[in-house]
């Protein structure tokens, strides 16, 4: 906490004071509004899946499947048995904690490419449980949550803005949960954990250990996210919720494309992604189909070959080389750290 | 139950063909081209235009299939993933993901998103054994692929490029020295994994319809054959091919048909936890 007032915490700080004051000066009822909302949540996820991606460098391309699991808790819990979704939203975080925490005791020892393709086929077999076990999760057809007014007990409104505040402050949330295990000594191990992971059991890092706590809490703040995104659009499917390019391979591309392991870098990725797919989306999707989705794959192609360390990378400080030093993604780094 | 075991049989078969091309590029370039499946759908596409203006059987078409997407995956390599080869797997993971995203979107844009299949002579007969009905279609795509795999197994055996691309695989640098260009051997062992995949998607046409989005459906089942039988061992795939084959048409008669894949993945995530180098060493 030496720099409390850091030029970086300074532009985080007006950031969230307008993101904050937006919805007073934009008209409520807008699209424009919706959007930003949705910049927000995507950018908490990012930064959820930033815990375990940029800090440990464990790449997850399986994070819908603990976003789905907090959609269908809350979801569950309320309409089977009228259950607040903001109790579920923390039921559904202790569901996806569980799950991470069973996955890793299979995939802890997993590395790279073997691990992206664990997490990828663990959100698999959710989604395919979800489509089949019809009886409880309603199958194919997905869940709508009935829409009921204003009613702040059950995270039910009637303005947007009211939906948006809520997913600021799980933004923040996330954001702040985000610094404090990067700061901290988890931090410091999980960093130990990415950069040699024997070494790092060496000198005395449980590693298993750290890499579990990371995991649990990272899957726990993703299904938040969940909880927060059914409640916000009222109604969703296996097949979106646990979605690859969707959800998976969204939270990772953004927190890439703005900074791996950075705490600015989830949202410049979000504040430049979610915009840029939504006029793709308005001005091309009439042309033809699946033109913006593949925008999408040629915005993340670009960016891995121009500047794999993200829109971050470009931030002009004099930590940078430090900052730089903690990003793995750049081989010139690693091999430098090497020599 | 020995119905069941031919039937995986035939279809493992070209499972493990279509995988071989994964674990070779994986095991020659050290990376896991997660948009691999997507060059199966473009072989089906070939195929499926060979069928439909040269009228040409999706079994003949299919060497169409391996010629048009080797040259694809040669120049795909050549200009993206050559420049990651180095780069640490998240940069190489999302190049390939990115890819995948680009493939299935420009085919859903070219070839819209119908579902499209080919209509063959053979596609309903079959023939008898005793108690076993073996389906005309399953068993011709099995013999092409047991064709391709010799000729795969004589090429990077006997021919001076296969030996160059193993030597690579091998060694990069000491194949450098003794004269190999690494880096166009690095194109060609990626064209000729990708076209294996693409012949696989071809000889399957008469049983399988394409669309842009098949790919999905192949992604997980490629990867737990070559996760089985190794990432990198082109033996090991195809018997992983015929493993998975074989579990796939059991689990029918024991679980409902939506949770056929749901087994598969289950043997992935157990593969990938208990033994990551495979369960067949070698190769």
């Amino acid at each position: 906490m030496r720099q409390l007032f850091s030029p970086g915490r300074v532009v985080l700080l007006l950031f969230f004071v307008a993101a904050a004051v937006l919805p007073l000066v934009v008209d409520p009822r807008g699209h424009l509004l919706r959007v930003a909302a949705m910049v927000l949540l995507f950018a908490a996820m990012a930064q959820s899946w930033n815990i375990v991606g940029g800090l440990a460098n464990q790449i997850s391309l399986g994070h819908a499947a603990f976003f789905g699991l907090g959609a269908y808790t809350s979801t569950l819990l309320f309409l089977k048995l009228g259950v607040s979704p903001w109790i579920g939203m923390f039921a559904g975080a202790v569901v996806a904690g569980v799950a991470a925490a069973l996955l890793s005791i299979p995939t802890f020892r997993l590395k790279g490419h073997y691990f992206a393709l664990a997490t990828l086929a663990f959100a698999e077999v959710m989604r395919v449980i979800a489509n089949s076990w019809a009886g409880l999760t309603g199958g194919p057809v997905g869940l709508s949550i009935p829409f009921m007014g204003t009613q702040p007990a059950y995270f039910a409104f009637r303005a947007v803005s009211s939906y948006y505040w809520a997913i600021l402050g799980l933004l923040v949330f996330v954001c702040i949960v985000f610094q404090l295990l990067a700061r901290g000594a988890i931090g410091y191990r999980l960093r130990a954990v990415r950069e040699n992971e024997n070494a790092a059991e060496v000198a005395g890092v449980d590693t298993f250990r750290v890499k579990l706590t990371a995991s649990i809490i990272s899957a726990g703040l993703t299904a938040m996210c969940g909880t927060v995104f059914a409640q916000f659009t009222f109604f969703f499917d296996p097949d979106s919720i646990f979605s690859l390019a969707g959800i998976s391979v969204r939270m990772a591309m953004i927190a890439i494309v703005g900074g791996l392991g950075t705490l600015g870098g989830p949202i410049i990725g979000a504040l430049f992604l979610i915009p840029l797919e939504e006029v793709a989306n308005a001005y091309l999707s009439s042309k033809a189909a699946g033109l913006s989705q593949l925008v999408f794959g040629l915005i993340l192609i670009a960016a891995i070959l121009i500047q794999p360390r993200g829109i971050m990378a470009f931030w002009p400080k004099k930590r940078r080389a430090a900052r730089a030093a903690r990003s793995s993604v750049a081989p010139a780094q690693a091999a430098a750290k090497g020599a | 139950m020995l119905q069941a075991l031919v039937d995986g049989l035939l279809l493992g078969g070209v499972y493990g063909v279509i995988a071989t091309g994964l674990s070779l590029v994986f095991g020659v370039l050290g990376v896991v081209n997660f948009a691999h499946a997507e060059f199966l759908m473009l072989g089906m596409y070939v195929a499926w235009f060979a069928w439909r203006y040269l009228g040409l059987d999706p079994l003949i078409g299919s060497v169409l299939s391996f010629i048009v997407v080797f040259a694809v995956g040669y120049g795909v390599q050549r200009t993206l993933i050559q420049r990651v080869l180095k780069a640490p797997p998240a940069a190489q993971v999302f190049l390939t993901v990115g890819l995948l995203i680009v493939i299935e979107n420009a085919a859903l844009m070219v070839f819209g998103s119908d579902f499209r299949s080919v209509s063959v002579p053979y596609q309903v007969e079959g023939y008898r054994l005793g108690d076993i009905f073996i389906g005309a279609p399953y068993l011709y795509a099995f013999i092409a692929a047991v064709i391709l795999a010799a000729a795969l197994w004589l090429f990077l055996d006997r021919s001076w490029m296969g030996r160059a691309i193993r030597a690579v695989a091998q060694d990069p640098m000491a194949a450098t020295l003794v004269g190999v260009d690494t880096g166009r051997t690095y194109g060609l062992a990626f064209g000729l994994g990708v076209a294996l995949t693409a012949f696989g998607g071809a000889v399957i046409l008469p049983y399988i319809t394409v669309s842009p989005t098949i790919g999905g459906q192949f992604v997980v089942l490629m990867f737990t054959v070559v996760v089985l039988g190794g990432l990198g061992s082109v033996a090991g795939a195809l018997a992983g091919g015929i493993m998975v084959g074989i579990v796939q048409s059991m689990s029918t008669l024991i679980f409902p048909i939506q949770l056929q894949n749901l087994c598969l993945f289950v043997i992935f995530i157990a593969v990938l936890a208990l033994r990551p180098q495979g369960l067949i060493k070698g190769a």
